[in-house]
């Protein structure tokens, strides 16, 4: 087992029985769950909608080379720099030279899953910048040093009182309320300070539109909108992923990520960026970056039955759906991505060594292939990441020996009658010597937490014979 | 009417829930089917697939074409193990095989599902005066799209009270080998399931898996909560002709 | 501008050829009219009005533009002292006409509004009748005049009204925008979260109010 998934074993142990943090999520979630029906109500036909998406995003990475250049050569074209990196290190190094050239002091943030990815922020503060996080939920992990929560609300486990004493004891000792109003006027006064003096802004994107060449970015507080218009530089980091063909399908995926990542018909500020201000604007920052980055994304790319998972927009939706997420809570996964896209994504990206059991925490319900709203298959690649890990060797041979006695079991009904009655009977002896439930129960896994399973002293088709010979066929 | 039925018994309704085979067989034979148990058939391979075990799967797939593979109807106690087949076989096998497999796949029903869709029956004289409420599988609801079935088939039920509980189509936690692997998550799970039917004040929660039951029942016991679990065959197949 | 040295760009360019080669397996591409996803729009002013209401913007009809004038008076004198900050187009110009000498007026010729400004008036691109938006950019006023005030004033006429955001997009094309303008943006209310316990908080970095004033004639 490796180090991240007995970490997430342990941390799981402790979330899951959490009935304090059980409804805080439950709470969350039904918010959510009605205003998601409400806006899903507002399309004609959302399954329609859904299948269109995904045709868009099917048309987008099967044609990422074409789009990313003719994205790229907008940009370009309009002053603009491209920057593609291979991985996290070149991504991170880019960024830190630029700001080092531009004598960058402070940074403002908006929200980028990205940057986390690549631990751009500790690249930076380790030069001894000072990074914000303007997004509020992100602010307020940030100021408790802790991961997001969620990929799309990233305070969510966190309450009123929690946020109070957060910013009393971090930004400001006369604060005596816990009014949402007040505290959201706390963050607003705070980080305007810190727009106004960075020298950098950086930004993530939703989409990047190939035919216009602009980059899309929406945020319901206008947060991005501040990133992007006050300091003089702007970077903007990007999975290679995002793109879109025409500026146009952003009437329909405008919506339809709003529905399904927080139940909003659209997202307040929903941003296009094309390059830095042109000659004769008001205003704006003179310098425009963006930086493509792969990190992982193109090996994913070669697998052309997993490459959908790149369809992904980052709603939201499928941990929202997800029951083993609504349990555990994004922090229990340990990695930037959490919930079913996590678990599909992480081992592509980051490895399946140190992600094994990742693809394994999971019923296999289906409730996330129900909501993603570009129709991604989420539990198939769930399954398809078990099968390489399982290629891989990594269960060990003691589980690889298990199934192949298995399944050659099961190809006699001599040998699955006799380990069946064989097993059936060490589950008696276990009962009958009173060790259910203790540490010398084999069963002990199950027996922990519910009650032993009953072991009958006759199959079915022990019973059946038996049948056949007293009755006669109807 | 006289259907002829060929019986798919899960290995752990088999080994672990005979009764419900057993109750399968007496409702299948009071609608008038033939109903035969092919005895030659062992696992339908999911514990292998799902554990990403392909090449251990693949015999036991190819193996059960040819147990049931002549049959015109084969019928199942369960959604899970149904899905197995038609849904998950194809991507299992190749060429001939998965010929075999598409066409087998169309003749394999869950027992609700061949009740009510196939011989158009929705009423089975069953009589079982108690408040039952309705888990809806996973495999079931979202790959097989049964979820009127049951229900229509429990409305019909004399005596029978039913009422929805919330959320009756969210995951009960069992999920094969992650009820063990994730012990810890998957009793959470459970824990919200039992207490959705606690909150219903069902005295009996009823479902098409035995999967899934087991799981639940272990946690309604542990719990020391009230309610029971059944299979959907053993109230069918209760109460006089 | 000087070029940065950027060799991965060719190695993930020629690893994404090379991935692309092997198909994914395909989906169905039978076309999805639009008017299949989402209703068409039946009574573009009705609706817009109804998405300003839902998305806690103001919004109010005006006849001419004395009546624009009038209402653009009525909103700012009510504000606190300070800057006001207007977009410089001779519409604007003409309905400011009657503040002149009565408030602190800045325009955008002057540069960018401070951030302790009280308000922005500022044309609009067009307006979204589906989401109640106002379609803007920089060549309205800039990129700041619509985030950067607590109030933040919208001028426009009721011809100016699409019917929804696919009609919007393809105007930015047809308008040539992305070349003339170098921020695009949809805005469909105030500035709001719901990070603190999902309770819907308005003004959080943008502004609390957002006003439309459309004009008839």
């Amino acid at each position: 087992m490796s180090t991240a998934a007995r970490e997430f074993h342990r941390k799981a142990a402790e979330k899951a029985p959490d009935l304090v943090h059980r409804q805080v999520i439950q709470r969350n979630m039904v918010s959510y769950d009605i205003a998601v029906d409400k806006a899903k109500g507002r399309f004609r036909d959302w399954q329609a909608g859904r299948r269109r998406a995904q045709q868009i995003k099917w048309e987008a990475i099967n044609n990422l080379d074409k789009l990313l250049e003719q994205f790229e050569a907008k940009i370009l074209e309009r002053g603009g720099h491209v920057f593609w990196a291979a991985d996290a290190q070149e991504a991170c190094k880019y960024v830190v030279d630029l700001a080092r050239r531009r004598g960058v002091k402070t940074v403002v943030k908006s929200k980028s899953m990205v940057t986390e990815e690549i631990l751009l922020s500790p690249a930076l503060e380790k030069e001894g910048m000072q990074v914000w996080e303007t997004d509020l939920g992100e602010w307020i992990v940030q100021l408790r040093h802790e991961p997001p929560y969620h990929i799309v609300t990233p305070a969510m486990h966190l309450s009123r009182q929690d946020i109070s004493r957060l910013f009393r004891e971090k930004v400001d000792p006369t604060i005596d309320t816990d009014d949402p109003q007040k505290l959201v006027a706390v963050a607003r006064r705070f980080l305007r300070r810190a727009f106004f003096v960075a020298e950098m802004g950086i930004s993530g994107a939703n989409f990047l539109v190939a035919d216009a060449g602009m980059v899309a970015i929406s945020t319901n507080e206008g947060n991005a909108r501040l990133t992007t218009s006050v300091p003089p530089l702007h970077v903007v980091v990007t999975g290679i992923e995002k793109v879109i063909p025409r500026l146009e399908n952003l009437g329909l995926f405008w919506p339809l990520l709003a529905t399904s990542g927080t139940g909003q018909p659209i997202i307040t500020y929903s941003t296009l960026i094309g390059g830095p201000r042109k000659a004769g604007e008001v205003d704006g920052p003179e310098e425009f970056h963006v930086v493509l980055v792969d990190n992982g994304r193109s090996r994913l790319l070669a697998d052309p039955e997993q490459r959908e998972i790149l369809h992904c927009i980052r709603c939201g939706a499928c941990l929202n759906a997800c029951p083993v997420y609504r349990n555990i809570g994004g922090h229990t996964y340990g990695t930037i991505y959490p919930g079913p896209i996590g678990s599909v994504l992480t081992p592509n990206l980051a490895g399946i060594e140190e992600f094994h059991h990742l693809p394994f925490a999971s019923s296999l319900c289906g409730a996330c292939r129900e909501v993603c709203p570009v129709r991604i298959d989420l539990p198939l690649h769930l399954l398809q990441n078990r099968r390489k890990v399982a290629e891989s060797g990594i269960p060990g041979l003691a589980e690889m020996a298990g199934f192949k006695v298995w399944s050659w079991a099961m190809m006699s009904p001599q040998r699955y009658n006799f380990f069946g009655a064989l097993s059936r009977m060490g589950m008696r002896m276990v009962k009958a010597l009173g060790l259910s439930g203790s540490l010398l129960d084999p069963m002990r896994p199950w027996t922990k937490y519910r009650a032993a399973l009953p072991a009958p002293r006759q199959s079915f088709r022990e019973l059946w014979r038996k049948q056949r010979v007293v009755e006669k066929p109807e | 009417m006289a259907l002829r039925v060929a019986l798919f018994i899960p290995c752990f309704v088999d080994q672990l829930f005979p009764q419900v085979g057993l109750d399968t067989t007496a409702v299948l034979r009071r609608i008038g089917c033939q109903v035969e148990f092919p005895e030659d058939q062992t696992c339908c391979g999911q514990p292998a697939f799902n554990t990403g075990r392909w090449d251990d799967a693949r015999p036991c797939a190819e193996r059960f074409l040819q147990v049931f593979g002549s049959y015109e109807h084969v019928v199942c106690p369960s959604g899970s193990c149904t899905t197995m087949v038609r849904k998950f076989y194809p991507d299992l096998l190749q060429g001939e095989s998965r010929q075999q497999a598409l066409a087998l796949g169309r003749r394999v029903y869950e027992f609700s599902e061949f009740l009510v869709r196939v011989a158009g029956v929705r009423e089975v004289g069953a009589e079982f005066p108690h408040k039952v409420t309705y888990h809806s599988s996973c495999h079931a609801t979202r790959e097989l799209g049964i979820t009127e079935e049951p229900r229509i088939l429990l409305r019909n039920v004399r005596g029978l009270e039913f009422v929805e509980m919330q959320h009756a189509d969210e995951c009960c936690g069992f999920g094969g080998m992650f009820a063990v692997k994730f012990a810890e998550i998957s009793s959470a799970m459970g824990d919200v399931k039992a207490a959705n039917i606690e909150a219903c004040g069902a005295e009996y929660v009823a479902a098409i898996d035995s999967s899934c039951l087991m799981h639940v029942e272990g946690i309604l016991r542990h719990s020391n909560r009230a309610a029971k679990t059944i299979h959907l065959a053993s109230i069918l197949a209760a109460g006089s002709k | 501008m000087t070029k940065i040295e950027n060799p991965s760009r060719e190695h993930i360019l020629d690893r994404i050829r090379e991935a692309l080669r092997a198909p994914a397996p395909p989906v169905d591409m039978t076309p999805v009219p639009l008017e299949e996803i989402f209703e068409p729009v039946a009574d573009p002013l009705g609706r817009f009005l109804a998405e300003c209401q839902t998305n806690l913007m103001e919004a109010v009809v005006t006849a001419n533009t004395a009546e624009s004038a009038e209402r653009l008076a009525g909103l700012l004198t009510a504000l606190p002292e300070g800057e006001i900050f207007l977009q410089d187009a001779p519409a604007i110009r003409e309905i400011a006409k009657p503040l002149e000498g009565k408030r602190s007026l800045r325009w955008s010729t002057e540069g960018a509004p401070s951030e302790s400004c009280q308000a922005t008036v500022t044309l609009a691109e067009a307006f979204v009748a589906q989401s109640g938006s106002v379609l803007s950019s920089s060549s309205c006023g800039g990129r700041g005049a619509s985030v950067v005030p607590p109030t933040h004033i919208v001028y426009g006429g009721v011809s100016q009204i699409v019917p929804d955001v696919t009609a919007a997009l393809r105007l930015v094309n047809e308008k040539g925008l992305p070349e003339q303008s170098s921020y695009v943006g949809l805005i469909s209310g105030s500035s709001r979260t719901a990070d603190i316990e999902k309770i819907l908080v308005q003004g959080a970095h943008g502004p609390r109010r957002l006003v439309v004033i459309l004009q008839r004639g």
